[in-house]
């Protein structure tokens, strides 16, 4: 085994064009590995250093976030707790505390799980993944980008370096709720984001919903026909869509038709609340501590 | 919040800090992994990974054959013992049948753990699948697979009665229970079902063991240092001076360190390695191995009832499941048939409970063994009588509840206990019939426990400096009773707690305990404890006497003093007294408390009698639950647990209300998320914290503590009962019957998870 | 393959030689010799195996030792103010927060890790911060207090 500390993001990308594979909080590959789901790779590069992948960018059009931005830091910044609510919604409930602190977005992104929280906001924002090699850099759609459970379309020397998210809009934003049996500790057993932009009327002007744990893949869908119709309304078709479009597993967690009920629930849920920060409310992050059964009481 | 009624109590209201404290806080405080010794190997186990099977063959040759591997063993290795806490079932190594994932088939001591982890995958094991008994009931079906072929030739009690895949049946029965269900206004049968859960302490278990010529020394994290020792002897065939278990600071144990678990082999792989020899668990070794974890239980009701709501009848009928061997578990039976009975008055009564026999994980003692789950049971068909009959649970409760001097079920007549008042307080802790949000609910539930008499003891020197030291055979296990000890010495002796040293988890340095088993900690040692003292305090006040020039029975010991009674300026400071006595007759004190006259039950016959009817001290509690349902998804939260124990004196009220709250959060977990799900195989589903999930900081709801304290004759110290289990006993009921009010009828199976609690909103 | 590289552990540095592969926890028990972090499970469910890496909490059993290194890390040992014990380890202590220990030292570090943060949490915040700290004795009520106390404390 061989493993070495990258100064900079090219020696990082010499490192996988060698052969080696990046590891930045390693609280998924060092726990998969000692659960024998694979074992650790033989080369390791490790980029947990790299500053320049820690920042939290605005854009002419969005934000890009550096792959190296943790879940804590995610959380924790106001823009995208205001206007990307719906990916710090997931980041703040990604793990433990500590998990947070150390764990990345890139990380956790590449990782490519359809249990994961931050992939189903990110995919309805419609974020884009930057990744660079030695032979160059190219932007993926991040729905583009996982293939299959743990699987990604990235090469292998292929970094991620930052994921890009459009600006949300005018009278837009987003949530991200999911089903949990605990208030921390968490992975999940289903969730949902949505993505709402709101005509001045308070009606649907755009709608796209993501799901979680409920597929090999996260996936989205955008519902054009809500257009001009109102969340209540929206929230509904939603859930019953959301429903109807999962192919859950049974397992230890749930069955499947109890995911396929409650990823209906959770979208109609994280409908909602987008709907309501897109109209100027705010609520807290994330969503599930804020209102509902999670709420502090 | 947290409140006391006190009637009658000895002891001083005092703030608590303890003695263990230091260590634990700074990291300086040792547990068994943290043993290390020169030379010592490092240990793994070969477990069978197949519920039910005949070993066809089993092969160390080549793993004794690996470089750097000392030792392989198997039960070919190992004297053919068969050992178990009353049926005599097991043996320490799996002998031509292995009956359960966990069994182990197979030990290896090696340089290290890698090492030794190859050497168990070089094991060849061959075995041909048996028919796998997976489920309770169907287990006692006629022509089912024996999990023990050989039953009826395994040793066990007389009294027990034993059938096939029936490990252990009992029942007690009082009055004409078909006569008075026939002639009741109403009668209400019920079926639930309970998941088996685990202790789940946050220290996995370690061992570590040396021998120097023919004796071992075995550090382990055993709630029960003399009975570890007994397992050690009995399958080793050792006498018991020769093995010393020391126990460093024990990392919880909740029940599930009880017995006897691996020293022995532990001991046995050192003896052939001729080199110290440690095992460390992980913590899916802790889930699958161990033979102690909460038993699974089916219950059938039925009760009868008058109109006014006086209960007339019960008939119960429990299926315990056993798992592949019995452990501890033979008392099971009477002590779940008496949950099922309830603290209630009830005239005619027939309650049976088979031990069955599965392919799964041996159950034994976990918190208040049988009485959370069987508790939840009772109380949420308790509800539905009282639903039935159109009365509030809560009066329900307190027209039938036991109280002082009336018969309970099993025909025993109480002194005075505090069961009304418990339900009293606690139900007006809650706010219990005030308007709620409408998904919202409280429900309330009651529950009892034993206490345990045993043989117990203590020494106490005070040297010649006037510091003490109280050396004994209890067990900590994190509950402070222990601790709570130097309390009591210091009480007898007018010293203060801070001027003794406790010497302890030692077997060969200190009389026997059972251990931190039975929450029998303070009530048995306690009372060592205080004869140990007393003999000190007569040796000072004969010191005293002589230098003061008075009776010795006139001498007082308060304050660090002794002085005449009345005169407190006639004295002498008791570490002069302990300066004398170093040049003559050292202040050296022994006890070993006899226990307390035993209970007695008139009126019940009972068949698989073991003496569980009539209860000692008996303790009772109510709890009273708020809770939130999400009715779109079945999630349950706890809002707010009020609590209120009769566990008689409280010598301790820190540690006490430690002791509930901890208790309160762990019926939390066996209520909503921990239980164990089984595949067709007969094997764990969810042995991993992530998917076995415990409640988290962020969960845990306020918890109001109240003690009923009763000055409570022929018990522990100062009028003292129990306490550590008891806790832990009516959480999960009053939370069931909280969820019940919310979707119109109870959740039959526990735990009540948000699928189950969604899926019977949906029926 | 072993590397040799330098510890940073409560401000000393421990020339350490281990596989590439090793975690952090067993090279602070093993090597270092400190065993004031404990294991509790294998998977960062349950915090025992708490230090700060850098000031934040990481599950050392989950982290590889030699990603550690030019970095400092402080374990329980290295949380008290030479004999003197910092007031969450006094106030926990005080408070009743403690009963078997084997959660806290990861408790305490979590909570430290927390008040740096965040020196006037809110009981909510509290027990958000100390989530990924399994504890199966107390029920939580006395150490949620005790770091309460010890945010008092320390605003002075």
């Amino acid at each position: 085994m061989s493993f070495t500390i990258a100064r900079t993001v090219d020696e990082a990308l010499a490192a996988l064009a060698a052969g080696a594979r990046p590891i930045a909080g390693g609280t998924d590959l060092v726990v998969g590995a000692r659960h024998g789901k694979a074992a650790l790779p033989t080369n390791l590069v490790a980029i947990d250093r790299l500053d320049e992948l820690k920042s939290v960018v605005t854009t002419n059009d969005g934000v890009s976030i550096g792959a190296l931005v943790t879940h804590h830091d995610i959380e924790m910044h106001p823009l995208l707790g205001s206007s990307y609510a719906g990916l710090a919604d997931g980041s703040a409930l990604v793990g433990s505390p500590s998990t947070r602190h150390i764990g990345t977005l890139g990380g956790n992104i590449m990782n490519a799980s359809p249990a994961m929280d931050t992939g189903a906001p990110l995919a309805v924002m419609r974020a884009e993944v930057e990744l660079r090699s030695v032979r160059g850099s190219r932007r993926v759609p991040i729905e583009e980008l996982w293939t299959a459970p743990g699987k990604t379309s990235a090469a292998p020397d292929e970094l991620c370096v930052a994921v890009h998210i459009p600006a949300p809009g005018a009278r837009s934003n987003s949530a991200y709720v999911r089903l949990e049996y605990r208030r921390a500790m968490e992975i999940a057993v289903v969730g949902a984001a949505a993505f709402v932009a709101l005509n001045d009327d308070g009606t649907i002007a755009a709608l796209r919903v993501g799901l979680t744990a409920v597929s090999p893949k996260i996936f989205t869908g955008e519902f054009v026909g809500q257009i001009g119709r109102s969340v209540a309304d929206a929230a509904a078709v939603a859930a019953q869509v959301s429903s109807e479009q999962a192919t859950p597993i049974s397992d230890v967690r749930a069955s499947d038709t109890y995911r396929r009920h409650t990823v209906g629930v959770m979208a109609r849920r994280a409908v909602e609340a987008a709907a309501r920060r897109a109209a100027g409310e705010t609520i807290a992050i994330p969503v599930n501590r804020a209102i509902g059964i999670g709420a502090a009481s | 919040m947290t409140a006391t009624i006190k009637k009658q109590s000895k002891t001083p209201a005092r703030r608590f800090v303890r003695a263990d404290g230091p260590d634990k806080v700074t990291g300086s405080g040792r547990y068994a992994a943290d043993m290390s010794l020169t030379g010592a190997l490092a240990a793994k186990f070969r477990y069978a990974q197949v519920s039910h099977a005949r070993i066809t063959k089993l092969d160390v040759t080549a793993a004794r054959a690996m470089p750097g591997v000392f030792a392989v063993l198997t039960a070919d290795d190992v004297p053919d013992v068969r050992f178990g806490g009353m049926v005599q079932d097991r043996t320490l190594f799996a002998r031509d049948v292995v009956r359960f994932e966990g069994e182990i088939v197979a030990a290896v001591a090696a340089v290290d753990a890698d090492t030794a982890q190859r050497a168990v995958d070089a094991i060849v094991f061959e075995y041909s699948p048996l028919p796998v008994v997976n489920d309770v009931v169907s287990a006692l079906e006629p022509g089912t697979q024996l999990v023990h072929e050989d039953w009826a030739s395994y040793t066990a009690p007389g009294v027990m009665v034993r059938k096939g895949n029936d490990a252990s049946y009992a029942s007690i029965a009082r009055g004409d229970v078909d006569k008075a269900l026939a002639e009741a206004d109403f009668v209400v049968k019920s079926h639930y079902e309970s998941d088996g859960c685990h202790a789940a302490p946050i220290e996995p278990r370690a061992v570590v063991a040396q021998w120097e010529g023919n004796k071992v020394t075995i550090w382990t994290s055993t709630q029960v240092p003399f009975d570890a020792r007994a397992g050690v002897c009995e399958t080793l065939e050792l006498p018991n001076n020769r093995v010393r278990i020391i126990v460093p600071h024990l990392g919880g144990g909740f029940g599930g360190k009880c017995g006897f678990h691996y020293e022995a082999h532990i001991a046995a792989l050192a003896r052939v390695a001729k080199r110290p020899v440690k095992l460390v668990f992980s913590r899916r070794e802790e889930f699958l191995a161990p033979d102690k974890r909460r038993e699974g239980i089916v219950y059938d009701f039925e009760t009868g009832v008058k109109a006014d709501g006086t209960i007339t009848a019960r008939k119960a009928r429990l299926v315990i499941d056993n798992g592949a061997y019995t452990s501890d578990a033979g008392f099971f039976s009477q002590l779940a048939a008496m949950h099922a009975l309830g603290p209630y008055k009830i005239p005619n009564v027939f309650a049976e409970a088979s031990l069955a026999y599965t392919n799964h994980q041996p159950s034994g003692s976990v918190r208040a063994p049988t009485a959370p789950q069987t508790c939840w049971a009772l109380e949420s068909h308790i509800d539905e009588v009282a639903n039935k009959i159109g009365m509030d649970p809560v009066a329900f409760r307190k027209l039938n509840a036991v109280d002082t001097g009336v018969e309970g079920p099993s025909g025993q007549t109480y002194g005075e206990i505090g069961v009304q008042q418990c339900i009293d307080a606690a139900t007006s802790a809650a706010g219990y019939g005030q308007p709620l949000p409408d998904d919202e609910a409280i429900g309330v539930a009651i529950g009892w426990w034993p206490t345990f008499a045993s043989a117990s003891g203590a020494y106490i020197k005070l040297d010649g400096d006037g510091s003490g030291q109280i050396i004994t055979g209890a067990q900590e296990c994190g509950t402070g009773a222990v601790m709570t000890l130097r309390q009591l010495a210091a009480d007898e002796l007018g010293m203060q707690p801070e001027d003794f040293e406790l010497v302890y988890q030692d077997t060969s340095a200190a009389p026997y305990d059972m251990g931190a088993t039975g929450s029998q900690t303070l009530f048995n040692n306690g009372r060592a404890v205080i004869a140990a003292a007393g003999q000190i305090a007569d040796q000072l006040r004969e010191l005293a006497a002589n230098k003061l020039e008075a009776a010795a029975a006139d001498i007082v010991l308060a304050d660090g003093m002794a002085h005449v009674a009345g005169s407190p300026d006639r004295g002498v400071a008791i570490t002069k007294l302990a300066a004398t006595a170093a040049g003559g007759e050292l202040l050296i004190g022994h006890g070993s408390g006899p226990p307390p006259p035993a209970a007695t039950a008139t009126g019940s016959t009972c068949v698989g009698d073991i003496g569980m009817t009539a209860w000692r001290a008996p303790q009772f509690s109510c709890h009273a639950v708020r809770v939130r349902l999400d009715r779109d998804t079945g999630v349950v939260r706890v809002l707010r647990v009020s609590t209120a124990h009769d566990s008689g004196t409280i010598i301790n009220q820190v540690g006490a209300q430690g002791q509930v709250e901890g208790g309160v959060m762990m019926g939390i977990g066996q209520a909503l998320t921990e239980g164990t799900q089984y595949d067709d195989q007969g094997n764990q589903r969810n042995a991993a914290l992530l998917e076995y999930k415990l409640q988290t900081c962020a969960d845990a709801p306020p918890i109001d503590v109240q003690f009923i304290e009763i000055y409570t004759p022929d018990a522990g110290p100062h009028g003292a009962k129990s306490l550590a289990e008891a806790p832990n006993v009516a959480t999960a009921a009053a939370i069931g019957n909280a969820i019940a009010k919310l979707v119109g009828s109870p959740v039959r199976r526990l735990p009540m998870t948000a699928e189950r609690v969604w899926g019977a909103m949906q029926s | 393959m072993s590397e040799s590289f330098n510890l940073n552990v409560n401000g000393v540095d421990y020339p350490v030689n281990v596989e590439q592969d090793r975690n952090l926890l067993s090279v602070i028990r093993g090597e270092v010799g400190l065993t004031g972090t404990k294991e509790g499970c294998d998977d960062c469910e349950c915090g025992a195996c708490m230090v700060l890496l850098d000031g934040q909490p990481v599950n050392s059993c989950s982290y590889l030792a030699v990603q550690a290194q030019g970095r400092a890390i402080t374990t329980i040992e290295g949380v008290m103010d030479g004999e003197v014990m910092h007031p969450l380890q006094r106030n926990i202590l005080e408070e009743g927060g403690v009963q078997c220990g084997f959660c806290t030292p990861g408790m305490i570090l979590s909570a430290h890790a927390l008040l740096q943060r965040n020196d006037a949490p809110s009981e909510e915040e509290v027990r958000i911060g100390l989530s990924g700290n399994l504890c199966r004795c107390t029920g939580y009520t006395k150490i949620v207090a005790a770091v309460q106390r010890t945010a008092v404390e320390l605003r002075g």
